[in-house]
């Protein structure tokens, strides 16, 4: 910027019409996550932007190399810590291919309440912290009021509210609690009436609106393009939902849409995640419906579940099944595979490659919002600042799992 | 060569073998507790049951048993083939024996592996051999599943203290007889035996005795499970926290091939086992060898010293420097160690031949000790042939010590702590000496009189060719760091002929190995 105490001549005052350089970020409270945008302005218009990634990076995929198949559940859970559970669930299932088993059917639906609960507290982050970055808290509140729900399940189910390290391969750490159902089916109704009240107070809003509508466009094949999938990709009118185009556990069995947009903008992706919830809540009902109230859930192999704990303390074989477990690792077959699943920001995928031995030879991570953060510079520019907010907002970046 | 059909794959077997044997020979895994190869077959297991097919046109021999049908709800008669123990069939030509491939087998192993934990204690948390225990490797291979006894298991004595150097814990034992077995056949000494029957049988030392023959680890080492265990090695260390090094024990000319394993986190030595090697050890090694790792640690020198007082490494030179200056050629001694590798002694052969120009070689060493008709050797060094090819002339220590006494050598560079010999006739001697360096990795009377000291490493610390009795050149691999400020005993020479005003040609152990046979170094395989 010019000095203001130059000495100009009253003929020579121009105004600057260098661009002005702006960083944003990396720790921005208008920022999900941290990442770091360093923009060129020409006024409030942004004519370049330089979205830099990487301010949480750990070594996720190295450290997953040094310890067990069973031992890499806790880092899953940290990479998109809005949804942990679908996580563990899209890493169990791709390890379980490897070993080309399937879990018992009580264990898939199992599953898929729990997944899908975290889906919608997902959904309910994401949209609620982009209406407050707008200015707009109460939803907020309401939305959070809702995802405690959620949690307080988690945490019966569970026993922690967000990091669970609860999937395991070849089935969950533990059995459903006595009144899981009981408790899903109670929050479903309160769910969807938090969620319309808050529509009520948005979707009517001008200001809202504006802000939203027309701002952060991108064509379905721009998105194809940049390799975006989930509810991102959706919002420009592309139904692909893996749920739907390549199902698995138990999700052919139920009966629910895959909602779409048509501008691609912030507000169909919005939009979109919104009515995801509401879809998330139909499979719901029908899960808890269809689930099996008995039942295994672990698959019936020594080699790959752990013993009951009381078995590990009084007999001989339980010591040694937990011991050959825990100290040398689940023996996974040399070769690799790619398991994929809809997770909370598209599709989540795992490449793990195993050398036969009890620890992972590599895992590599397909994390949704790291395609879909690379076209966060190219979306904002041309609008202007405020604008980033929303547009950042709207594609939901994780930085735990973007920066893999 | 014959073959028989092994799981439907051609094995070959020579005259004699069993089927074990000569699978064992393939690298094909047969499991087994009570076969060991080098010891007699006991039969005793049963692990290693395989079907047999019958020779052309004869009946198959089938057993009648019951069988419970569930759809019945009531036991039914069915027939099942023999099994046989493959540790003691022998093979004939074209026989054709099912292993992995027969559901019988994998039946029966099963039900073995059950039979043997029945009355196993729950003792894999404070069982020293948990990680590398047939047990426990064999219930995941072959059985995975609980037990259907609901008996209390029985109860057999614990903690037995067999002798200096083992204690038996009966309810661990599966009673496969190893260790009797190689008391009796390879030890030549049948101090151990069995006692009562079936499921009360244990194993007992002979009244009167202990079991205190020569290799009594070993008898621990065959163990496959965690009945006996070493007293040195108990309670001290988890077996997957340890790596190991392939290297050559030191302890006396045999040169048994071992491993010496470590913790990496703590640079900590703690055992030393046998690497099978049928050309020098066979499996075994003598408890002297497998105890020899904890002077890796025991009475090291660890710093420099100038005038028997700890100093740098640099001060250590200078005093060396200062001692040696001057000095006739005809008045320095060198002293070779046939305790050091064979690059160790080449660095001094160099460093005397050609730059002191000193034709005064010799070889020191540890006096000659025990000596049997298994492994021990009575020459209690590992290069002592080494030495004899580096430096033919090389002559024995005690004539130096006439040298020195007659005044003809008044300047000394040793190698090595050890010395044959009374170490209190080296005390007049000694004394009269001007110049006395010495590099050594213990304490000794060649370090106490020194006056400058520069700290080797040992075995364990750097790598090493040793050539045994046999004239067999091994190489030992490198185990731990070196400890304290030592350093190999050939870089300490480079640096000592550095400061006495001579540029020796190698830096590197790869250099060293190329000067001292330029065609073969790297033709030496690392410990064979």
């Amino acid at each position: 910027m010019e000095p203001l105490d130059q000495e100009l001549e009253e003929g020579e005052l121009e105004l600057p019409s260098e661009p002005m350089s702006l960083n944003v970020g990396p720790s921005h409270p208008a920022m999900h996550g941290t990442i770091r945008i360093v923009m060129e302005l020409s006024g409030e218009n942004i004519l370049k932007a330089d979205v830099q990634i990487g301010y949480l990076h750990r070594g996720f995929e190295k450290m997953c190399e040094r310890g067990t198949w069973t031992q890499v559940f806790p880092y899953v859970d940290r990479c998109n810590y809005a949804s942990p559970m679908l996580n563990n669930v899209g890493f169990a299932l791709a390890v379980e291919k490897l070993l080309d088993i399937t879990v018992p059917l009580r264990c898939q639906y199992y599953r898929v309440v729990l997944g899908e609960l975290a889906r919608i507290a997902d959904h309910l982050t994401c949209t609620g912290a982009m209406a407050m970055e707008l200015g707009a808290f109460t939803p907020l509140l309401w939305f959070m009021k809702a995802r405690e729900m959620i949690y307080d399940i988690m945490e019966e189910e569970t026993g922690a509210r967000l990091t669970h390290s609860f999937g395991r391969v070849g089935g969950m750490a533990q059995k459903p609690s006595p009144n899981m159902k009981a408790m899903v089916a109670a929050i479903l109704p309160r769910i969807v009436s938090i969620l319309g009240e808050a529509e009520a107070l948005l979707l009517q809003n001008r200001i809202f609106i504006d802000r939203l509508q027309g701002v952060g466009k991108i064509s379905a094949a721009d998105a194809i393009a940049l390799g975006w999938t989930g509810p991102c990709l959706r919002s420009t009118g592309v139904a692909y939902d893996v749920r739907k185009a390549h199902p698995y556990l138990v999700y052919d069995r139920f009966t629910f849409d895959v909602p779409v947009g048509q501008e691609g903008d912030n507000w169909d992706r919005f939009m979109v995640r919104l009515e995801e919830i509401r879809q998330s809540v139909r499979i719901l009902e029908q899960a808890i419906d269809q689930m099996p109230d008995s039942g295994p859930i672990n698959v019936d192999d020594p080699r790959i579940v752990l013993p009951p704990k009381d078995e590990v303390y009084t007999t001989i074989e339980g010591t040694i099944q937990h011991f050959k477990i825990v100290m040398e690792g689940i023996k996974v077959p040399a070769g690799e595979a790619y398991g994929y699943t809809e997770a909370g920001n598209g599709e989540l995928g795992f490449y793990v490659v195993s050398d036969g031995s009890g620890t992972p030879y590599r895992v590599r991570i397909r994390p949704p919002c790291f395609a879909i953060t690379q076209a966060l510079g190219g979306l904002v520019t041309g609008i202007m600042i405020p604008d980033v907010v929303p547009t950042f907002g709207s594609l939901n970046m994780i930085g735990g799992e973007c920066d893999h | 060569m014959p073959t028989f059909k092994l799981d439907g794959r051609d094995v070959p077997f020579e005259k004699g073998d069993t089927i074990i044997r000569a699978a064992h020979r393939m690298g094909i895994d047969i499991p087994h507790y009570c076969w060991h190869p080098g010891l007699s077959v006991a039969a005793n297991c049963r692990m290693c049951l395989v079907e047999i097919a019958p020779p052309p046109g004869q009946r198959p021999l089938m057993l009648d048993i019951l069988s419970w049908d569930k759809d019945k709800n009531d036991y039914v008669v069915i027939r099942k083939p023999k099994l046989q123990p493959a540790c003691q069939m022998a093979v004939v030509e074209n026989m054709e024996v099912k292993s992995e491939s027969s559901a019988d087998v994998a039946k029966a192993r099963s039900q073995v592996q059950e039979f043997l934990l029945l009355n196993h204690p729950v003792d894999c948390p404070i069982c020293d051999q948990a990680g590398e225990c047939r047990l426990q490797d064999y219930w995941l291979e072959h059985q995975g599943t609980g037990k259907r006894m609901r008996d209390e298991p029985v109860h057999k004595p614990k903690g037995v203290v067999f002798g200096p150097t083992i204690v038996y814990d009966a309810e661990r034992c599966i009673v496969c007889t190893r260790c009797v077995r190689f008391s009796a056949e390879i030890a030549k000494d049948p101090v151990l035996d069995e006692r009562e029957r079936g499921n009360l049988t244990e194993i007992v030392v002979s009244p009167g005795r202990k079991l205190d023959h020569d290799y009594t680890l070993m008898t621990e080492h065959v163990c496959p499970v965690g009945a006996l265990t070493s007293s040195d090695f108990r309670f001290k260390a988890r077996v997957w926290f340890l790596r190991s090094a392939r290297t050559i024990c030191t302890g006396c000319a045999t040169g048994c091939n071992a491993y010496l394993d470590y913790d990496p986190r703590t640079m900590t030595p703690h055992r030393h086992r046998p690497r099978d090697n049928l050309a020098v050890n066979q499996y075994w090694m003598c408890d002297e060898g497998m105890l020899s790792y904890s002077r890796v640690t025991e009475g090291r020198v660890l710093e420099a010293r100038v005038g028997g007082k700890p100093a740098t490494l640099e001060a250590a030179l200078i005093e060396a420097k200062r001692r040696f200056a001057g000095v006739p050629k005809q008045s320095i001694a060198v002293v070779l160690s046939a305790q050091h590798s064979n690059e160790d002694n080449f660095a001094l052969v160099e460093l005397a031949k050609s730059f002191m120009g000193t034709t005064e070689l010799f070889v020191s060493g540890k006096p000659r000790g025990k000596r049997d008709e298994i492994l021990m050797h009575e020459d209690k060094n590992p290069n002592t042939v080494g030495v004899k090819k580096l430096a033919p002339a090389a002559r024995p220590f005690e004539e130096l010590l006439e040298r020195i006494l007659g005044g003809s050598s008044t300047h000394v560079v040793a190698l090595g702590a050890d010395v044959p010999g009374d170490p209190e006739l080296l005390e007049a001697p000694l004394s009269k000496l001007a110049g006395l360096v010495t590099i050594a990795s213990h304490d000794g009377p060649l370090v106490r009189r020194a006056h400058a000291v520069l700290p080797a490493c040992t075995w364990a610390e750097a790598e090493g060719t040793y050539v045994n009795s046999r004239s067999m050149a091994q190489r030992s691999e490198r185990a731990i760091d070196p400890k304290g400020a030592s350093r190999p005993a050939w870089e300490l020479l480079a640096l000592l002929g550095e400061s006495l005003g001579y540029a020796t040609r190698w830096k590197k152990l790869k250099e060293v190995r190329k000067a001292m046979d330029p065609d073969a170094a790297a033709a030496v395989p690392a410990g064979v």
